[in-house]
C-alpha cells in the first residue's frame, strides 16, 4: 500500500477532530458544543499541526511537496483543474449563504431573576423590609403540625384554582396555557428557583405580577397576573408552603447565624 | 328432624359468611395505600377525594374532570359499552389528554405509581369488580390503508352517516348542532375541530380515529358506530346503497315498497342482536354470525371514515411562529393582492397559538379558539394581512351577556406598541392591551365584517377608539367553521397614535379573539403573549456582487500561486 503523505495525514487530522468534535463529543457524548467553541479548539489543532510541520525543514518540504506537485505536475493536470473549480465553486456559496441569510427576531437578554425592592407590601400597605419578612404560617411547621397542614391544604386549593393553567399539575411551567406564552411560567422543579429566594421575594412576585417587575432587566414581558387583586395575604403565604410541600424544596432563609 | 334442622342452621351461617365476605371483598379496596396517596396528592384536586370529578379546580374546567364512579371513559381500545382496559388507564395518565387540562405524567409518576393509581381509581366503580370477562377490545385487523380512493369513499360516508351535522361541512366542528351538546353529566361539550388534530384526546393516529368510531367517546354525544346509532346497520355495502336509492324516490312501485321492508326488517333483527350482546345475552352461532356481518361493513367504513378525518388535519400541529418561523411579510411591486386573491396561496401561513386569558376578571379558562393563522404582503406603500382563525360558530352580537349587558359576538384585534421599542432591552408595553406604555389595537368585529377600529389602550379596561379613523381597508367573511380577516394599511400615516411601519423592524404583535357562543365577552377572551413580525427587506443585491467576485479572486489566487511556484522551480 502506497504511504500516505504528510500533507494528506495532516488534512486528515483536521477534518478528523471536526467530525470528532462537531457530532461526536457534542451531540452523541454531550449537547451540541457551540461554533465557536469548535473554533477555539480547530484554532489550536491547525497550531499544533503547523507547529508539528515547521519543526524540520525536511518534514516541511515533505508537508509542502504535494501542493508543488499538484500545481505545477502536468500528470496532475486533472486533479489541478478539479481543485481550481471546487474552491472557488464552495466560496462563491459560502459567502452568498452569509450575504443572504434573513435577519432573526432579537432575543431577549433577561436577567434570570429580578431584583426585589427594599419593602415587602400587599396593595399599599408596608409588610416589612424583604429581608426581614417571614412567611406567618411557616412556623407552624414545628409547632403545629395540624395547622401547618390544613395552610398547606388551603395553599393547594388556591394553587389549582389559579396557578396551575401555567405553572402546570407537575408545577414545572409546563401547563397546557404555557408552551405559548413567551417567557415560559416559572419552573417550581428547578432547583435553582425555590431554594435561592426567600418567602418574601415569591410573595412579592406573586403579589406584583409581571407589571410588578423593576424598570432595570427589562424587557421582561411576563404573563404573571397581579395576584393581590384576587388573593388575600393569608392566601399568598399558603401558597408559597404548598409550592415547596410539593416540590419539597425549601425556601432560603436566614436564620439564627445572622 | 334434628339433622335437618342442623343443615338448615349450617346452610343459613354459611350462607351468611358468604354474604359478608362478598360485601367485604366489595369494599376493601384492591388498591394498595400507595395509589391512594399518589391519587389524593396529584389527582384529586380535580378528580375530587371520591373520584365524582368534583376537586376544587373543577369547577373552572371544560371539558370537567372525568367522573370515576360511572365508569364512562372517553378514549378506550375497547367496543362500545365495555369498560376499558387496564392498559387503556395507563396510557391516559402518561399520555394525558391533548386539548384538555388533563397533563401526562410520565414525568412526575413512576410507572409503578402510576398503575397504583389505575388500580386506585378503578375502585371508584363497582363495575370493575363485577364483570368476570376481560373487556372485549376492538379489533385492528383488516385496516384499510390510506390512499386517496379511502379518503374519497370517507368523504362521501362523512355526509352519508351524519358526521357533518356536529362536525361541520369540512369538519371544523361548525355543524347546525354543534352549539346545543351537552355530555352525559348536563355539562355543554364542543364536536371535535377535525383539522386541529393536535387537540384529539386519544391521539390522531388512523388507529387512535378508528377507535372512537367502533368504540365511541362514553359520556359524550358521540356514537359508537353500532346498532341504530350506525346508517342502515344489517345491510351490506350495496344493500345500504340501493335503500338510499330507494328511499331517494318520490313514489316507491309495490315491488320497490317490499324491496324496502325486505331491508327494514334485516336492519331490525341486526339492531336487536347488537341489543342483546350489549345487555350480555349469548347469542347463537347463526345470530353472531348475522351481528359480525352486520359489524364488517361498519368495520370497513371506519376505516375509509377515519383515513378521510386523517386527511383533515396537517400531520402535527404547525411550529409556532417565533424564532425562525416568525411572520415575515413578503414584498410585492404594485396593487396588494384582495382577500379571494390566489396569489395569497403561494404563502405559507405563519400559525399563532392562543391561550384563555386567567389574568383579570371576568376570566378564560375554557378557550375555544385555539390559534389564529397569517399571511402578509406589503409594497412600497401599503401593507396587507390575512388572518384565518377557527370557530364553531358565527356569533354576531344577537345575544347579551348577562353579567356586562354587552352583545356576545365574535371579534378579533390584533395589538402592537405605539412606538417600537429601540434595541433588544427597550420594554414592550404590557402583553395585555399595554399599561405604563400604550398600545395600537386594530379591533375587528364579526356584525361590521367591513370595519375596522383603531384603537389606543393603555390596558385592558382603559382604551380609547381613536379620533381619527378611516386609516383600513377591511373584509371579513365566514365559511365552514372558519373567519378570515383581510386587512390593508398604509405603512405611514399621519396620526402619531398609529404605529409607523420600516421594512427591516422587528415588530412586536399580539392578539386577542373572542368566541361570543363561548361566553367571550370584555376580558373573558383568548389572548397571545407578544410575538414579533417584520416586513422582510428586499433581498440585497450584494449577494449577486460579492460571491462572483469572491470566486474569481480566489481562482486568481490559485494561478498567482501556480506561476509562482513554476518560477522558483525553473
Amino acid at each position: 500500500m502506497k504511504r500516505l503523505s504528510l500533507f494528506t495525514i495532516c488534512l486528515i487530522i483536521l477534518i478528523g477532530s471536526w467530525v470528532v468534535l462537531r457530532f461526536a463529543i457534542g451531540g452523541i457524548v454531550s449537547v451540541p458544543i457551540p461554533g465557536s467553541v469548535i473554533a477555539m479548539y480547530m484554532g489550536l489543532i491547525i497550531i499544533a499541526v503547523l507547529v508539528h510541520i515547521s519543526v524540520e525543514d525536511s518534514l516541511f518540504r515533505e508537508f509542502l511537496r504535494p501542493i508543488h506537485e499538484t500545481l505545477v505536475d502536468n500528470n496532475l493536470r486533472v486533479r489541478r483543474r478539479v481543485i481550481a473549480v471546487l474552491i472557488p465553486l464552495f466560496l462563491l456559496g459560502y459567502t452568498h449563504s452569509i450575504i443572504a441569510q434573513r435577519a432573526n427576531p432579537p432575543g431577549s437578554p433577561r436577567d434570570a431573576h429580578p431584583s426585589p425592592p427594599l419593602e415587602l407590601t400587599y396593595k399599599d400597605e408596608v409588610i416589612g423590609t424583604m429581608q426581614d419578612v417571614v412567611n406567618p404560617f411557616r412556623h407552624y411547621e414545628k409547632d403545629d403540625p395540624e395547622a401547618f397542614k390544613a395552610h398547606v391544604e388551603n395553599g393547594r386549593r388556591v394553587y389549582y384554582d389559579n396557578c396551575f393553567y401555567c405553572h402546570g399539575d407537575h408545577l414545572d411551567g409546563q401547563a397546557h396555557f404555557a408552551p405559548y406564552l413567551q417567557p415560559l411560567p416559572a419552573n417550581f422543579q428547578d432547583p435553582g428557583i425555590i431554594p435561592n429566594f426567600q418567602e418574601s421575594f415569591f410573595f412579592w412576585r406573586i403579589a406584583k405580577g409581571g407589571p410588578g417587575l423593576p424598570a432595570a432587566g427589562t424587557p421582561w414581558d411576563s404573563a404573571m397576573p397581579i395576584w393581590e387583586n384576587y388573593l388575600t395575604k393569608d392566601e399568598i403565604w399558603d401558597v408559597i408552603l404548598f409550592l415547596s410541600d410539593y416540590t419539597g424544596y425549601q425556601p432560603r432563609t436566614f436564620g439564627e447565624a445572622h | 328432624m334434628v339433622n335437618r334442622n342442623v343443615v338448615t342452621l349450617l346452610m343459613l351461617v354459611f350462607g351468611l359468611l358468604c354474604a359478608v365476605m362478598l360485601v367485604h371483598a366489595q369494599n376493601a379496596p384492591e388498591a394498595s395505600e400507595r395509589g391512594k396517596e399518589v391519587y389524593e396528592q396529584s389527582c384529586a384536586h380535580c378528580h375530587g377525594t371520591e373520584g365524582r370529578g368534583d376537586g376544587s379546580a373543577a369547577e373552572n374546567l371544560l371539558p370537567k374532570p372525568r367522573d370515576f364512579t360511572r365508569g364512562l371513559y372517553k378514549i378506550r381500545s375497547t367496543e362500545s359499552g365495555q369498560l376499558p382496559t387496564d392498559q387503556d388507564l395507563f396510557d391516559i395518565i402518561t399520555i394525558g389528554m391533548p386539548g384538555s387540562s388533563m397533563p401526562g405524567w410520565e414525568t412526575s409518576l413512576s410507572a409503578d405509581e402510576r398503575w397504583e393509581v389505575v388500580a386506585y381509581i378503578k375502585t371508584f366503580y363497582n363495575g370493575f369488580k363485577e364483570s368476570e370477562a376481560p373487556p372485549r377490545q376492538i379489533s385492528l385487523e383488516g385496516k384499510i390503508a390510506y390512499s386517496e380512493q379511502s379518503v374519497e369513499t370517507g368523504k362521501e360516508l362523512y355526509v352519508e352517516l351524519g358526521c357533518v351535522e356536529c362536525h361541520g361541512n369540512v369538519g371544523r366542528g361548525d355543524g347546525t348542532s354543534a352549539p346545543t351538546l351537552t355530555d352525559e353529566w348536563g355539562f355543554q361539550t364542543w364536536p371535535a375541530n377535525l383539522a386541529q388534530s393536535w387537540n384529539f384526546r386519544g391521539g390522531a393516529d388512523t388507529e387512535a380515529i378508528f377507535k372512537r368510531f367502533i368504540g365511541g367517546i362514553a359520556g359524550s354525544p358521540m356514537p359508537a358506530f353500532e346498532g341504530d346509532s350506525f346508517l342502515h346497520f344489517g345491510l351490506s355495502v350495496e344493500e345500504s346503497k340501493r335503500l338510499t336509492e330507494l328511499e331517494n324516490k318520490d313514489e316507491m312501485t309495490e315491488v320497490e315498497e317490499t324491496e324496502s321492508e325486505k331491508f327494514y326488517e334485516k336492519m331490525d333483527v341486526a339492531v336487536d342482536l347488537a341489543l342483546n350482546r350489549a345487555e350480555g345475552i349469548e347469542l347463537t352461532a347463526a345470530e353472531q354470525q348475522t351481528y359480525d356481518d352486520a359489524m364488517k361493513v361498519v368495520y370497513e367504513k371506519s376505516w375509509h371514515l377515519a383515513n378521510y378525518v386523517k386527511s383533515l388535519a396537517p400531520e402535527e400541529r404547525p411550529e409556532p411562529a417565533i424564532g425562525k418561523n416568525v411572520l415575515r411579510s413578503q414584498y410585492v411591486q404594485g396593487e396588494l393582492p384582495g382577500m379571494e386573491d390566489t396569489a395569497w396561496e403561494v404563502l405559507q401561513s405563519r400559525h399563532f397559538p392562543l391561550v384563555g386569558q386567567v389574568v383579570i376578571e371576568p376570566r378564560q379558562f375554557n378557550p375555544t379558539i385555539d390559534s389564529v393563522n397569517i399571511k402578509s404582503f406589503y409594497n412600497d406603500t401599503e401593507v396587507a394581512f390575512l388572518f384565518m382563525w377557527d370557530d364553531r360558530t358565527h356569533t354576531t352580537g344577537d345575544e347579551i351577556d348577562e353579567s356586562t349587558g354587552k352583545p356576545l359576538e365574535d371579534a378579533l384585534a390584533i395589538q402592537f406598541p405605539v412606538k417600537v421599542p429601540q434595541g433588544p432591552t427597550a420594554p414592550k408595553p404590557y402583553f395585555l392591551w399595554g399599561g405604563r406604555l400604550p398600545v395600537y389595537l386594530w379591533h375587528w368585529k364579526a356584525s361590521a365584517p367591513e370595519q375596522v377600529v383603531e384603537i389606543t389602550a393603555k390596558g385592558i379596561n382603559n382604551a380609547e377608539v381613536q379620533a381619527a379613523q378611516g386609516a383600513l381597508q377591511a373584509q371579513g367573511a365566514y365559511t365552514d367553521g372558519q373567519y378570515k380577516l383581510w386587512v390593508k394599511r398604509a405603512l405611514k400615516t399621519d396620526d402619531k397614535k398609529d404605529l409607523q411601519l420600516e421594512p427591516g423592524v422587528f415588530v412586536p404583535i399580539a392578539f386577542s379573539a373572542w368566541d361570543g357562543a363561548n361566553g367571550d365577552v370584555d376580558t373573558k377572551r383568548v389572548v397571545s403573549s407578544w410575538y414579533t413580525f417584520v416586513l422582510e427587506p428586499v433581498p440585497s443585491s450584494r449577494r449577486f456582487v460579492y460571491p462572483p467576485l469572491i470566486a474569481v479572486l480566489s481562482l486568481g489566487l490559485l494561478f498567482g500561486l501556480r506561476a509562482v511556484v513554476q518560477r522558483r522551480n525553473s
